[in-house]
């Protein structure tokens, strides 16, 4: 079995797991109790309507949401739209497109996460690797920081950055993600303006990673350096520099895994860091969705998510491939 | 014949999780002359092992080289605590051959890498090209598949492996080879191919001397020149490999080579005896001699004094009762005699 028949094996099966999500992400939010027009009318209500009026914009609403449809004919409806391109209408922030929601939060979330997950990752990476390698105190202060820092719930870690760095000592704003009055663009002032509001959700989030990565590649290196070849080596004369990069890429392996998993997940928002933060990303969009039944949203970012984790797997299993001669033969069918 | 190695009072420990030494090679002293291969036996725990790590000077903790000397075709060096050897030593004067069916090969690098790795260490000046070339030559020499360099470790079979492992361990013409437990992972026919090969390599002058620790007995018994017994951290005997087999100096090896089965016609009905107990606790040795507690032809000297060698350097024991019967043989029956006192 050639590479290329296996890629092929590889796509074909995430095109089915890509099937099958769909299906779930577009069936699962119609199956919780509640109907989302009920919500949106009983709002209106309270702006003091009469009941007739009331019904008549019930009656307007499903019709123009298709919930008056068969469930399969909403479902080929939607298959219809995502292939233009559209992911439809929000129901709760009618009439705008859902596509310009996650347009305006995607942005947010992805500034927030996606330099939070890389510099944890080389940090963490960094310091786990030269811990195992020093040992001593070094280690031992390291590794102590690091298991507390990634044992430790995001939200407990975002509330006391909060407190600490914005109440008890202002040197950020508390929550948002920009000053009122400012709109996001891309101009120096917006920009300069939103730094302020991302450091904080940012810590919160790089030292858990940190964290995180350090206590894994810590282990994963301390492991290596005990290894059968790491004595060969020495026994052979081999220089320090040159076993540490045979450790090196030897624990790095698992740690590839974890860095491609991380990125694919990050478009679905760092949901609680972006609650506490008032962050205007996916996850807070997707929390709101979810809490009023806004099915067009709530299915587009599980979509979104569903094609961005089902990618980053694929890329890894590729890139496995390129890294890792073990399982370069296993892929191309030789002798394993 | 000139002297290869000269080891003497070698000491070296363990270092407890509680900071108690415990001493694995305890002044051992060993020679070997050109051209010859030692063989080094005992049971498990013996301290042959160790021994192998601080002579190829790969003792890394918790073990620590304590004191003592060893000279390798002249050149010398002391061993102390803080462990520091010139690295170039390492490889060039004195290799290890690893089991090659443990990782001793990462495996995510091809094999050329780690041979211009190897070459690289010990000359800067030497390029990629230069040491695979003298790789290859290497390999041709001693009939291997020049292609099994550019393989990465899991393409290649176990034999193929430990074979390739030999060749990056001599490339650079070391003076000594401790080859630690090389054929415990093969087959019958690679282990034979592996010790013919080592035979070539020292006819060919690649190394000068090995030292070849395994538990095999039979194999010990062909390969070896002379071969040592370890007990519990100390040479008890060094004889010539006929000696030991037939006319040991030492009741501790005429037991253990008694453990070796022959393939002899009464070999199925026979029931074979082996020393009852342990090897006892590095951590706290018997007093005088260290077999005292296991020995059958034990007397009153032995647990009050140490025996001291007698022989020559390149054969002694170390017996209290062969020094006062210089001229009997040891008789099995009566080192396992007092097999029914000894506690399991």
């Amino acid at each position: 079995m050639g590479l290329g028949r296996y890629l092929l094996r590889k796509f074909l099966w995430y095109l089915g797991a890509l099937l099958v999500a769909l299906l779930l992400n577009f069936f699962l939010p119609r199956l919780i109790p509640g109907n989302p027009v009920d919500a949106l009318v009983g709002r209106l209500s309270q702006g003091g309507a009469g009941s007739d009026q009331l019904q008549a914009m019930h009656t307007q609403y499903v019709k123009e949401f298709g919930l008056d449809k068969p469930m399969w004919q909403q479902f080929f409806i939607y298959l219809g739209n995502l292939a233009k391109g559209d992911l439809g209408t929000s129901f709760m922030q009618y009439p705008a497109s859902v596509n310009k929601l996650v347009g305006d939060a995607l942005p947010f979330s992805v500034a927030l996460q996606l330099p939070a997950i890389l510099f944890g990752w080389l940090i963490g990476n960094l310091l786990g690797a030269i811990a195992a390698f020093k040992g001593g105190w070094f280690d031992k202060g390291a590794f102590v920081g690091s298991l507390f820092l990634s044992s430790m719930p995001y939200y407990c870690l975002a509330i006391l950055l909060l407190f600490g760095l914005a109440v008890w000592y202002p040197m950020f704003p508390q929550g948002r993600a920009y000053s009122l009055g400012l709109t996001p663009e891309f101009s120096f002032t917006f920009l300069n303006d939103a730094i302020s509001y991302w450091w904080l959700p940012f810590l919160s989030l790089v030292l858990i990673f940190i964290g995180g990565q350090a206590v894994g590649m810590r282990s994963m290196a301390i492991y290596e350096l005990g290894s059968d070849y790491v004595n060969y080596g020495r026994g052979l004369g081999m220089k320090d520099s040159q076993m540490v990069r045979y450790i090196f890429r030897n624990a790095m392996l698992p740690q590839i895994t974890g860095l491609a998993l991380s990125i694919g997940g990050l478009v679905g928002g760092a949901l609680i860091t972006e609650l506490v933060f008032n962050y205007p990303g996916m996850g807070s969009l997707l929390f709101g969705a979810i809490s009023s039944n806004d099915y067009p949203v709530i299915q587009a970012i599980t979509l979104i998510i569903t094609v961005t984790v089902l990618m980053a797997n694929f890329a890894v299993e590729v890139l496995y491939g390129f890294i890792d001669p073990r399982i370069k033969a296993t892929q191309g069918g030789d002798k394993s | 014949m000139s002297r290869l190695l000269e080891a003497t009072n070698l000491n070296a420990a363990y270092l407890t999780p509680e900071g108690r030494e415990v001493k694995a090679v305890d002044d051992v002293s060993l020679y070997i002359d050109e051209g010859e291969i030692l063989g080094c036996a005992g049971e498990s725990g013996c301290g042959k092992s160790t021994l192998g790590n601080v002579l190829a000077l790969t003792a890394r903790p918790p073990l620590y080289p304590i004191s003592g000397r060893i000279t390798i075709d002249g050149q010398t060096i002391s061993l102390d605590r803080e462990n520091k050897v010139p690295r170039t030593w390492r490889g060039e004067v004195v290799s290890m051959l690893p089991q090659g069916a443990l990782n001793s090969l990462s495996p995510t690098a091809r094999i050329r890498n780690l041979v211009g790795d190897v070459m690289k260490a010990h000359d800067a000046k030497m390029g990629k090209d230069e040491a695979l070339d003298r790789a290859r030559d290497r390999m041709k020499e001693l009939g291997l598949p020049p292609r099994a360099l550019d393989a990465y470790p899991h393409e290649l079979s176990g034999g193929m492996k430990q074979r390739v492992i030999t060749v990056i361990s001599t490339l650079l013409n070391p003076k000594l080879l401790i080859a630690d437990e090389p054929t415990s992972a093969l087959d019958v026919s690679s282990q034979r191919a592996l010790v013919e090969m080592l035979r070539e390599m020292l006819n060919q002058g690649i190394m000068k001397g090995v030292i070849f620790v395994t538990h095999d007995l039979p194999l010990l018994k062909s390969i070896s020149d002379r071969i040592a017994v370890m007990y519990a951290g100390q040479i008890v005997e060094v004889a010539s490999a006929e000696t030991i087999a037939d006319n040991a100096r030492h009741p501790y090896s005429t037991a253990l080579l008694n453990a070796v089965l022959a393939p002899e016609p009464d070999t199925l009905v026979k029931r074979v005896e082996g020393i009852r107990g342990a090897p006892p606790s590095l951590a706290k040795p018997p007093s005088g001699c260290r077999f005292h507690p296991r020995c059958g032809l034990v007397m009153d000297i032995c647990s009050a004094k140490q025996p001291a060698p007698v022989g020559t350097d390149l054969e002694f024991a170390c017996c209290h009762w062969t020094a006062q019967h210089p001229d009997q043989v040891i008789r099995v029956e009566d080192v396992l005699a007092r097999n029914d006192e000894v506690e399991e």
